[in-house]
C-alpha cells in the first residue's frame, strides 16, 4: 500500500512538473506577455464591473426634459431596514403623479417621476440628489422618511437650489439652530417635537403611566430626536424616566437592555424605532414575558408592519400615532387605487402611512409649481411651496411655516395593537399643543 | 449581573459558539482566517428562509436541508476560492484575501436577489419563551445550545475515534507529511470544509430566526473570530470557550451604564488585543493539549 501510495505521490510529482514546464516554456517564448495580458483582461474587468455599477433608478437619466415635462425626483430607501417606509412613499407619490397626469398634468405640463435607492445612506441620497438635480434636472424632490438622509442633504440643497419635500420628522433638518429655515428642506408630517409630545401626553395624561422607561438607537436621529421632546414632557408633568437604554444600528440583541428596563420596573417604554428593530424588540420583548409592560412606539409600529411578523399576536399593549387615520372616508379612493395597483397588498392594513405622505408631497409641489409664473426652476419651487396656505392634504388643511417650514395644523390619530391587531381609538393632542 | 442576564450571556454564547467552531475547524488545517463562512452562513440562512416559507418545512426538516446545503456550497467555496492555492502552495495571505472576496460575493450576490430589506423566519414553535423559577427561557435559545452541544460532541467523537478525524488532525500538524503518508489530502479538505458549512447552515438558521434575515447577517462572524482569538485559534474547545466567554463579557458591558450597547464593542476589541499580546495562545493554550 506504502509502495503504491509513493508511486502515485511519484506520478503526481510529475505529471505537475511536465504541466508547469510546458506552460513556463509558452510564457518565455512568448516573453512572458500571455500572463500580462491575462492580467490585463482580469483588471479591465474589474474597472469595468465597478464602472457599470450604480444605484437603483426607476427611470431613464435624460441628459434635459423633453418639452413639455416637469421632472420631480424621488429619494428612498428602496432596499434595508426601512425600505417597507421608502418603498410605500415612493408608491405614494407615483401614484399620485399618475392621477395629475391623468388630469392633463401641472399647466399642461406632463409630470415625470424618476426615483433613486437611498439604500439607508446618507452618502447614497447625497450622490443620488445631486445625480437627480444635476443630470436629471429635477425642479423638486419628494424627500425619504430618514431624518439620518435629511441631515445630510441641508447643506447640498441649499446650494443646489431644487427644494426637497420630505417625512424627516428631525426638526434640525428644516430648521437651524439659530431659528431660521433649512432653506429647500420642507416637512410634510408632524416634526419629532410634535410626535414626542404628543406620544407623551398620551401616555401620562391619558393613561396615567408615569415610571417611563427609553429605548431608543442612539445612532439614529429619527429616535433620538423624539425622545428629547417625550423626555421633557414626562419630566414636566410629574412622571419619572426609570430608564434610559440605547443600542446603535445594526445591534440584533437587545435582551440585556429589555431586561434592564424591565427590572427597573417601568410601566411603559417608549421605543420609537425603525421596523427591523421594532420586529426584534416585539419578539425580544416576548420573549422576556414583558408583553404587559406598554409601549408607545412611532411611526413605525404603523401598517404593514404587523405583516413583517411571523407571529403578529406577539405585539400587544403597543400604542402609536399617525398623521392621518387610515381608515378615514376620504382615503377610500385612494386605499382602491393602491390595492387594484400592488395586489400583494390584501386589505388596508397592509397599505403603510406612507404611502400618504409621499401622495402628498407631490401634490403640495404640483401645488407649488401651478402657482409658478415664469420659467418653472427649483428657486420658484421653494417660493411656492412656502406660499401655500390650507392645502387640502389628507390629514386636513395644511401650509409650511415661514419660519421652520415644517407643517402648520397638523393633528395627530392614535392607535393601539391588541395582540396582533390595529384599534384606532381616535384624534389626539395634548393641552399644551392646541 | 442576575441570573437571567447569566442565562442571556449563555444563549449569545450559543450562537457564537457554533459560528467559531465552524471557523475553527478551516485555520485548524489550512491555518488561514476563513472569512468567507460569512458569505456561507448568510447564504444558507437565506436559503433555510425560502425553505421554510415556500415548502412549509418543519423546523427539523428545514434544520437537516440547510445543514446540508450549507455543507455543499462550502464544498464549493472550497473549490472556486481555495483549491488552486493549495494546490500551487501560495502564501497563506492570499488565501485570507480569496475568503474576503468570496464573503463579498455571497453577500453582493445575496443583495442583489433579494435586496438589502428583512426577512422574518416563520414561527416554527408555538411557545417561543417559558418560565422557569422567574427566569425566562427562549426556546430557540435553548434548541441551540442543545444542538450545539451534539454537534460538538459528534464533532469531537469524529476528531478523536475515527479514521478521517485522525486524517484531520495529522494535516493540521503538518499538510506534506501527511500526503507523503498516503493520506489524501483534497478529500480531507473537502470533508472538513463540508463539515464547517453544515455548521455553518445550523448557525445561519438560528441566526435568521433569533435576528431577522438581512444580507449583513454575515457579520457575526467577527464574533466567531474574537471567540476564537480568546480560545486558542485553531483549537475547537478553546472557540467553544472562548464564544461562551464573549457571551457574558458582552451581557456584563452592556449592563454597565457608562460602557452600554456603544462602547461594548470597543472594549471587547481591547480584550482581544490584550489577549493577542499577553496571551496569544488562547485561553486553551495550556487547559487542553491535543496529543498526537
Amino acid at each position: 500500500m506504502q509502495r503504491k501510495n509513493l508511486t502515485m505521490f511519484r506520478n503526481f510529482v510529475n505529471i505537475n512538473l511536465v504541466k508547469l514546464t510546458i506552460i513556463n516554456r509558452i510564457n518565455k517564448r512568448s516573453g512572458g506577455k500571455l500572463k500580462k495580458i491575462l492580467a490585463l483582461i482580469m483588471s479591465a474587468t474589474l474597472v469595468m464591473s465597478l464602472a457599470g455599477c450604480s444605484g437603483k433608478a426607476k427611470g431613464t437619466t435624460t441628459p434635459a426634459p423633453a418639452a413639455g415635462e416637469i421632472i420631480i425626483g424621488g429619494l428612498q430607501d428602496l432596499s434595508g431596514g426601512s425600505s417597507v417606509s421608502g418603498v410605500a412613499m415612493d408608491r405614494g407619490a407615483q401614484m399620485a403623479v399618475k392621477e395629475i397626469n391623468d388630469k392633463g398634468g401641472i399647466n399642461g405640463k406632463k409630470i415625470k417621476y424618476i426615483s433613486y435607492d437611498t439604500k439607508g445612506t446618507p452618502q447614497e441620497g447625497l450622490n443620488a440628489y445631486t445625480r437627480l438635480v444635476d443630470q436629471d434636472k429635477a425642479v423638486a424632490v419628494v424627500g425619504p422618511p430618514i431624518s439620518n438622509i435629511g441631515l445630510a442633504l441641508t447643506e447640498t440643497a441649499a446650494q443646489k437650489k431644487v427644494p426637497i419635500v420630505g417625512a424627516f420628522i428631525d426638526s434640525r433638518v428644516t430648521k437651524k439652530e439659530d431659528g431660521k429655515p433649512q432653506d429647500y428642506m420642507f416637512l410634510v408630517q408632524p416634526t419629532n417635537q410634535q410626535s414626542g409630545t404628543i406620544q407623551a401626553g398620551y401616555l401620562v395624561d391619558e393613561l396615567g403611566l408615569k415610571k417611563v422607561a427609553l429605548f431608543y438607537d442612539k445612532t439614529n436621529a429619527f429616535g433620538v430626536s423624539q425622545v428629547e421632546a417625550f423626555k421633557a414632557y414626562v419630566l414636566a408633568s410629574g412622571g419619572e424616566i426609570v430608564e434610559e437604554q440605547v443600542f446603535k444600528s445594526g445591534d440584533v440583541d437587545f435582551k440585556t437592555q429589555l431586561n434592564k428596563i424591565k427590572e427597573s420596573g417601568a410601566e411603559a417604554i417608549f421605543a420609537p424605532n425603525y421596523p427591523k428593530d421594532n420586529t426584534l424588540y416585539c419578539t425580544q420583548l416576548n420573549q422576556l414575558g414583558m408583553s404587559n409592560i406598554v409601549t408607545m412606539g412611532g411611526l413605525e409600529f404603523a401598517p404593514p408592519f404587523l405583516t413583517t411578523l411571523p407571529d403578529p399576536t406577539l405585539v400587544d399593549n403597543v400604542y402609536f400615532a399617525l398623521n392621518v387615520a387610515f381608515d378615514d372616508p376620504k382615503l377610500a379612493d385612494l386605499n382602491q387605487s393602491y390595492l387594484d395597483t400592488y395586489t400583494e397588498a390584501k386589505s388596508v392594513d397592509d397599505i403603510s402611512v406612507k404611502v400618504y405622505l409621499g401622495y402628498d408631497a407631490i401634490r403640495l409641489i404640483a401645488e407649488a409649481i401651478k402657482n409658478t409664473t415664469g420659467n418653472i426652476t427649483g428657486e420658484a419651487v421653494k417660493a411656492g411651496l412656502e406660499g401655500i396656505e390650507g392645502f387640502d392634504a389628507l390629514p386636513g388643511k395644511i401650509g409650511f411655516s415661514p419660519e421652520s417650514h415644517q407643517p402648520i395644523g397638523l393633528t395627530m390619530v392614535m392607535y393601539k395593537i391588541s395582540k396582533g391587531v390595529n384599534e384606532k381609538i381616535g384624534p389626539y393632542v395634548p393641552e399644551v399643543l392646541k | 449581573m442576575s441570573l437571567q442576564m447569566i442565562i442571556n450571556g449563555l444563549s449569545l454564547g450559543g450562537v457564537y459558539a457554533i459560528i467559531a467552531v465552524g471557523y475553527a475547524l478551516i485555520y485548524n488545517i489550512l491555518k488561514f482566517s476563513n472569512f468567507s463562512h460569512s458569505g456561507i452562513l448568510v447564504a444558507t440562512a437565506y436559503i433555510g428562509y425560502f425553505i421554510a416559507s415556500k415548502l412549509h418545512t418543519n423546523f427539523w426538516v428545514t434544520l437537516l436541508l440547510t445543514a446540508l446545503i450549507g455543507g455543499v456550497l462550502a464544498v464549493i467555496v472550497e473549490f472556486i476560492g481555495f483549491r488552486r492555492l493549495r494546490v500551487k502552495n501560495v502564501n497563506t495571505m492570499l488565501y485570507f484575501v480569496s475568503s474576503i472576496t468570496v464573503s463579498m460575493l455571497l453577500e453582493n450576490l445575496i443583495t442583489v436577489l433579494f435586496s438589502t430589506s428583512y426577512y422574518s423566519y416563520p414561527a416554527f414553535f408555538k411557545t417561543t419563551s417559558f418560565n422557569v423559577g422567574g427566569i425566562m427561557f427562549v426556546t430557540t435559545d435553548i434548541l441551540m445550545l442543545l444542538i450545539s452541544c451534539v454537534a460538538l460532541t459528534i464533532l469531537q467523537f469524529v476528531l478523536k475515534k475515527t479514521r478521517i478525524g485522525v486524517a484531520i488532525r495529522a494535516l493540521s500538524t503538518d499538510a506534506k507529511t501527511t500526503s507523503l503518508m498516503g493520506i489524501n489530502v483534497t478529500s480531507i479538505v473537502i470533508a472538513t470544509f463540508f463539515v464547517s458549512g453544515m455548521l455553518g447552515g445550523i448557525s445561519g438558521m438560528f441566526l435568521g430566526i433569533n435576528y431577522t434575515l438581512y444580507p449583513k447577517l454575515g457579520g457575526m462572524i467577527t464574533k466567531g473570530f474574537i471567540s476564537s482569538i480568546i480560545g486558542g485559534l485553531g483549537n475547537i474547545t478553546g472557540a467553544v470557550m472562548g464564544a461562551f466567554i464573549l457571551g457574558l463579557l458582552e451581557v456584563f458591558l452592556i449592563n454597565i451604564d457608562f460602557i452600554g450597547s456603544s462602547f461594548t464593542p470597543v472594549v471587547t476589541f481591547v480584550i482581544m488585543i490584550i489577549f493577542l499580546l499577553i496571551r496569544p495562545q488562547g485561553i486553551a493554550g495550556s487547559i487542553a493539549k491535543e496529543k498526537v
